[in-house]
């Protein structure tokens, strides 16, 4: 009984993880997407989300496919950026998310961990394939990007098999309010000390980073926040002499 | 003697009034700025760089190089106190240093950290005295490949004396040059992987990533655990604040061993520092008599890495005069400061500039000195800093880090991308793997290219010259069977483990 359990638990987990690096084998895609949506407000420039989601969902379903096939007829065509992107980082991945429906896992730390290194070595690797390769003897800009990340393919690849052939360590816990939380505040610090300076700035990110952490108490981390932003100001702008800007830009105007 | 010779020059411009007040300022606001929590060697140095443009550039180096003692001095005592390493080379030293910080010990390790560094760093100063002159000569014998060859030795160092799995440390190193690659291409020009973002063009600073992957991650990771493991310490009783005789009687031998492995460590290219204080705690627990009190307060396990770790800081100076190969991400500031003093590191500044180099070389015996007198009477101020709780220091060193990292380039973009690696060090330590050869391969990444390239196009593209020329190939011999030598036991290991289980 109990074994049938452990194996039908080892299964469930297997198909969240095939399902886990399928959406990271579209991860590019998806950010891209996103960040296209600004482009509606009209921030920022590039594709609008429409033209993203067809040109990716071409590539990923017909631009690749036909291109692999296609190759051996007439490959004069050159491949745009979707369909590398789709053909030397989607691809891979899948493969390896199907694989692992297959597999048991014997250290999900390890295996996890050289799965997604891989995923970087590949994003890397696409990331490069525009670049110019070997010239005669002579190294191209992207003949080293090309080595040393199919080096890393290859590691990875290693890692994710010593995570499948000998015991280890399971997945660990991670939990998500104190990144979030930390995160949230390096994000409001680097996009408001231009506009708003480093009085405001610090002290906000001082009680935003506090939120991260469970026993925070408000009044005395106010308190904290507030000397510190004072100490801040005198000694980054005054003592060491960096040019930074202290109240908000309005406020000055 | 020529090296007296040499040296009483150097002390004579040292000793100059305006140089040893600029050792002393240097020394001083560097322990000031590094000893902020989360704010290490290398993002002190980067802020504090500005400082110095004005100077002339003797008194900036002499300046600079007092800073980098100063800041990593205070790296070290942060990450006793707080358990925060800002910096690779003091991850070791925060093992055990702060765990005696958590037995009320704060005060001997802090001045066993300081008074090892300062011996360390006296040995150091005549080593690079004595063989400055000669590693010049040395230099001129070294082409594209033999620096190729002697980079791959100084990672291959890296990955034999990381803990934990070789191959996760392969790939570590790897995944660091890959990341060296981003931004323009040293020939060509061409921008590789920037994604057309700008402030990627210029590549990604040492700084960002390191804050991140140190920094960040720290913090992150810490609040993982609540702050239930910082409660304890706060109400502990601090206890004397010097060291006692057998304190001093149990660290005087892993100084002195410290302090030769970090000599010799320090020379070889490769983060000479942070090699050489994983190796010196290695070294120690393996001598112990009794290896199960290190990682719980064990004095050996601060007096050998620090001494070693200054050591080596200290001998690093030597690839980057005679060879001009910053060893580490502090170095490669270093020259970036040399540049814009229009000096150009490697084998001809010892004999066109002999003012900087001996005076540089004496400032350094000065400004530990220095940093000794200055730091035992502040033991116990900073001892202090162990009494503010977690929940109101995080969110500090999050700001504080968050600045230091902002006014290198006075980019925004660089903040967040040091966040981004906060998250990157997060995933990397949930998943065993050791940030420190990731920085090694970030820093070497670009040399390392550089040089195979060069090589390669000497060579006409023949593979076969880094096994030709026998300088080279004797460097890559050593960095083979080294390798050899640590796989070979990870690998019989195993097959004991699969004998056990089959047994079972």
């Amino acid at each position: 009984m109990a074994d049938t359990m452990g194996h039908s638990a080892t299964a469930t987990r297997n198909t969240r993880l095939a399902l886990g690096f399928c959406l990271l084998a579209i991860a590019p895609q998806i950010f891209e997407l996103i960040w296209s949506i600004g482009t509606i407000f009209g921030w920022g420039i590039g594709r609008g989300p429409a033209a993203v989601v067809t040109s990716h969902a071409a590539a990923l379903l017909a631009g690749a496919p036909s291109a692999i096939f296609g190759s051996f007829g007439g490959g004069a065509k050159k491949a745009s950026s979707e369909v590398l992107l789709a053909l030397i980082y989607s691809y891979p991945l899948f493969v390896v998310a199907i694989l692992t429906l297959f597999m048991t896992i014997r250290s999900a730390q390890d295996y996890v961990g050289g799965v997604v290194l891989m995923a970087v070595a590949l994003f890397a690797l696409w990331a490069g394939s525009d670049l110019q390769g070997m010239r005669g003897f002579s190294f191209g800009a992207g003949t080293a990007p090309r080595m040393f990340g199919g080096l890393l393919v290859a590691l990875s690849a290693g890692i994710a098999l010593t995570g499948l052939l000998t015991d280890g360590p399971a997945m660990a816990h991670y939990s998500w309010r104190g990144p979030l939380f930390v995160m949230a505040a390096i994000l409001f610090f680097a996009l408001a000390i231009r506009p708003l300076g480093l009085v405001v700035t610090a002290f906000a990110s001082f009680m935003i980073a506090a939120t991260g952490s469970h026993e925070t108490r408000w009044l005395e981390a106010a308190i904290v926040g507030a000397c510190l932003t004072l100490g801040c100001a005198i000694l980054f702008p005054y003592v060491l002499g960096l040019p930074m800007p202290m109240f908000p830009r309005f406020l000055i105007q | 003697m020529d090296i007296f010779a040499n040296l009483a020059h150097g002390f004579a411009v040292a000793l100059s009034p305006i140089n040893l007040l600029m050792c002393l300022i240097g020394a001083l606001v560097g322990t000031l700025v590094g000893v902020l929590p989360g704010i290490g060697t290398i993002a002190t140095v980067a802020m504090l760089l500005p400082i110095t443009f004005g100077l002339p550039p003797v008194g900036a180096l002499i300046m600079l190089a007092g800073i980098y003692y100063g800041a990593q001095y205070g790296g070290s005592t942060t990450s006793i106190l707080v358990n925060i390493p800002g910096e690779a080379t003091s991850v070791v030293t925060a093992i055990d240093g702060h765990q005696m910080a958590k037995q009320g010990r704060a005060g001997p390790a802090l001045a066993i950290a300081a008074i090892g560094s300062f011996f360390a760093g006296c040995v150091a100063t005549v080593l690079i005295a004595i063989l400055g002159a000669p590693l010049t000569k040395l230099a001129l014998a070294f082409g594209p490949a033999e620096y190729f060859s002697l980079m791959v030795l100084g990672l291959i160092f890296a990955v034999v004396l990381a803990k934990g799995s070789v191959l996760k440390a392969i790939a570590m190193i790897v995944f660091g040059l890959l990341l060296s690659m981003v931004g323009s291409d040293i020939e060509t020009g061409a921008s590789r992987m920037a994604f057309n973002i700008p402030e990627l063009a210029d590549g990604l600073g040492f700084a960002t990533v390191a804050m991140g992957v140190f920094g960040f991650a720290e913090i992150i990771r810490n609040l993982d655990h609540g702050a239930e493991m910082n409660r304890d310490l706060v109400q502990q009783k601090i206890t004397g604040l010097m060291p006692t005789r057998k304190d001093l009687a149990d660290s005087t031998p892993p100084i002195l061993r410290g302090t030769v492995l970090g000599s010799i460590l320090g020379i070889l290219p490769g983060g000479g520092a942070v090699i050489a204080s994983f190796a010196a705690y290695t070294l120690e627990k393996k001598l112990a008599r009794n290896p199960s009190r290190f990682g719980r307060g064990a004095i050996e396990g601060v007096a050998g890495p620090e001494s070693a770790n200054n050591a080596a800081a200290q001998t690093s100076f030597i690839p980057l005069l005679t060879l001009g190969i910053p060893p580490n991400a502090v170095m490669a500031l270093m020259v970036g400061a040399m540049t814009i003093h229009g000096i150009v590191p490697g084998p001809q500044v010892m004999q066109k500039q002999p003012d900087l180099v001996w005076g540089m070389i004496a400032s350094m015996w000065i400004g530990n000195l220095m940093l000794i007198i200055i730091n035992l009477p502040l033991v116990g101020i900073w001892v202090r800093l162990l009494r503010v709780p977690y929940r109101l220091m995080f969110p500090s060193i999050v700001i504080f880090c968050a600045i230091g990292i902002y006014s290198v380039n006075n980019a925004p973009v660089d903040v967040i991308l040091a966040g981004v690696f906060g998250l990157v060090g997060y995933w990397l330590i949930k998943h065993d793997f050791e940030p420190a050869p990731l920085l090694l391969g970030m820093v070497l990444g670009p040399l390392m290219e550089e040089n195979l390239r060069r090589a390669l196009l000497i060579s006409r593209g023949d593979w076969s010259v880094f096994l030709t020329r026998p300088l080279s190939a004797v460097l890559l011999a050593i960095a083979a069977s080294l390798l050899v030598l640590t796989v070979l036991p990870v690998l019989r290991a195993k097959r004991d483990e699969v004998f056990t289980e089959s047994e079972n």
